[in-house]
């Protein structure tokens, strides 16, 4: 009994540990240069304001406009990830997998909340995430826009 | 919504992924390096369409349809265990001291489980499948699960470079975490329905889960190992400067 019980709780423990490194390992990748930035602007997402008042101000947020403004930011770019400039229209293996991770951040964000313990962390989590996926979307419609034409190519062509 | 049909969803397609990434591993030329993911996605098919085969032609309570739960089970379980062997030899390619002390610890390992595996079956001596097999595969299954996680450390020790081996270790180790949480779950309530369906539904879930870790760790991950390889031109280019050779 008590050792199922330690396997239960270490298997627990271990699951979660391996799922948040993988998509940790995931969110990692480096993009050849900040593509998000476009995208932000473009569809006015407020995810790098709010990242960016937590990381130097530490300012405190109101809570129920914050989960609003990652929720509205993720609804805006899943949806982006899988109609622009996607030819299969279904999303790719790793954004699966991160969106299940962005919704148990979410989970977790609201537990941490009624802890009052790492919400900053939980919050910082969820953007790097939502910059992945900014940075994905940019990357794509980057290479739609320009295709294979190079930049002479693409000059001559205005 | 059903528990049913989502696990028949997360079942299908995980089939449908292990097919795609099959062919993908046996047609790109980093098959050598992916031979252990290659052999259990292939046991992992196998088992999963002999299984629903066998429960269509025979039934849920048949004898024939346990006879081949019990064997695929054992097959897999050995996969695994072999899975993480090569996980290891791929871990400390570079590092051949290493090596005979972990491949020494491994055929140990493998001693101790059978050992103990036979010294709890010698109790329950007369049913092979629900005795020794049984065993077997738990005390295994748990064992690649330890194994996996000293793996990961390993590769954290060593400042391990190939990040396509940490993913894949990450995922090998979401398959086996969940499933073996669960495994105990239904341990301590003693069977109950509700936690066998979790239990199933989570055993799907986490292949699902570690099939795509996989399929990006295959698909996204190899290029940054081409450019460790192509790393060393240069350095190949200042030592020949040094020498005064021209390459």
């Amino acid at each position: 009994m008590i050792l199922a019980a330690l396997i239960l709780i270490l298997s627990t423990a271990m699951f979660f540990f391996y799922f948040q490194v993988s998509c940790q390992k995931i969110l990692r990748r480096q993009f050849d240069r900040e593509y998000f930035q476009s995208i932000v602007n473009a569809n006015r997402l407020e995810f790098p304001s709010l990242r960016k008042s937590l990381e130097e101000f530490g300012a405190p947020v109101d809570y129920p406009r914050l989960r609003m403004m990652l929720k509205c930011d993720f609804l805006a770019l899943t949806y982006l990830l899988k109609n622009a400039a996607n030819v299969n229209q279904r999303y790719s293996s790793e954004e699966r997998l991160l969106i299940l991770y962005f919704r148990w951040q979410f989970l977790s964000l609201a537990v941490r909340r009624l802890l009052k313990v790492g919400e900053k962390k939980a919050v910082l989590r969820l953007t790097s995430v939502l910059q992945y996926f900014a940075n994905v979307v940019g990357q794509r419609v980057n290479t739609v826009r320009f295709g294979n034409l190079t930049a002479a190519d693409y000059l001559l062509n205005l | 919504m059903d528990s049913g049909i989502v696990s028949y969803g997360f079942q299908y397609g995980a089939y449908l992924i292990q097919v795609g990434l099959i062919i993908l591993v046996a047609r790109s030329s980093h098959r050598n390096r992916l031979v252990g993911v290659l052999l259990y996605l292939s046991c992992l098919l196998a088992t999963g369409l002999g299984r629903t085969y066998a429960l269509r032609m025979y039934g849920l309570a048949s004898r024939q349809y346990s006879y081949v739960y019990w064997t695929t089970d054992f097959l897999l379980v050995i996969s695994a265990f072999l899975l993480v062997c090569l996980f290891f030899r791929r871990a400390c390619l570079q590092q051949e001291k290493m090596w005979r002390f972990v491949r020494l610890l491994l055929t140990f390992i493998c001693v101790l489980v059978v050992s103990i595996s036979g010294l709890l079956f010698s109790h329950h001596y007369g049913n092979l499948l629900a005795g020794f097999i049984v065993e077997f595969s738990q005390n295994l299954y748990f064992t690649c699960l330890v194994l996996n996680t000293l793996l990961y450390l390993l590769l954290q020790q060593i400042d391990s470079v190939d990040d396509q081996l940490g993913l894949l270790v990450c995922g090998v180790g979401i398959q086996f975490a969940g499933p073996a949480a669960t495994f105990a779950l239904v341990h301590l309530t003693a069977n109950e329905g509700f936690a066998q369906s979790l239990n199933s539904l989570v055993n799907r879930f986490c292949t699902l889960g570690m099939i795509l870790v996989w399929a990006y760790a295959i698909v996204h991950v190899k290029e940054k190992a081409t450019q460790v390889t192509r790393r060393q031109i240069p350095v190949l280019a200042e030592v020949a400067a040094h020498l005064n050779i021209q390459v």
